[in-house]
């Protein structure tokens, strides 16, 4: 089961698996993100190539205004697909 | 084991479900279904996106031989799409250049040992071997 939520510090917690049936779940919440943000991953268990192209939408929606999305607390597994997307020192992660 | 799923999306937790069962029945570690899940969905919902004119539904076979698993997906009644001649993704591109998909398959060539398409009789199977660890 896949949960988008923005906490009271103002980070995106992404928990669960994030596959082509929940991008327009993560979409709907990463959509009204305008500032620079930090989303945590640190629940997020799955993550497929849709799953990627939302958290890259946002980045780039956010960069062409001037801000950043930074993803923290990822898995190593979840790492790891960042890795085959070349997106691991591209995309500011922690 | 084989089991046909809808052409549809929606149909992604059913596949997760078979795939953890056939784990659990061939006793493999669960810890690998990761990958196997992350191959399998990549494919399916390439089959489902670009083959618009099949209507029946997808048909996943899973086999261990020994330490390989073979992992088969067969749409039917379509027109060919060969996913092993898409173009290769550009990952070495800054990500704010980067075109949003395109990821899927190069995500499978990265994860499977061997990858073939084969297509007859208006059916299109993809055969994926992946090793096992351990």
């Amino acid at each position: 089961m896949f949960k988008i939520q923005v906490g009271d510090d103002g980070i995106v917690y992404l928990s669960g698996r994030l596959d082509a049936s929940q991008v327009e779940a993560a979409e709907a919440v990463l959509g009204q993100v305008t500032q620079s943000t930090v989303a945590d991953l640190s629940g997020l268990d799955y993550v497929s190539s849709a799953g990627i192209g939302v958290l890259l939408g946002a980045y780039k929606r956010l960069s062409d205004s001037g801000a950043t999305l930074r993803l923290i607390n990822l898995s190593p597994r979840v790492k790891t697909v960042f890795h085959y997307a070349g997106l691991d020192t591209l995309f500011p992660l922690e | 084991m084989e089991r046909r799923f809808p052409r549809d999306i929606g149909a992604l937790d059913s596949i997760f479900q078979f795939v953890a069962g056939f784990f659990a029945s061939a006793g493999i570690d669960a810890s690998q279904s990761f990958t196997v899940d992350l191959i399998i969905e990549e494919l399916f919902t390439n089959m489902v996106k670009y083959s618009r004119d099949g209507v029946h539904p997808i048909s996943i076979q899973l086999e261990q031989v020994d330490r390989d698993l073979i992992i088969r997906l067969v749409d039917f009644d379509v027109e060919p799409f060969d996913l092993t001649q898409a173009p290769e993704a550009n990952t070495s591109l800054p990500a704010r250049e980067r075109k949003i998909g395109g990821l899927g398959i190069h995500f499978v060539r990265q994860m499977a040992d061997r990858l073939s398409y084969e297509y007859a009789g208006r059916n299109s199977t993809i055969t994926i071997v992946k090793r096992l660890e351990g």
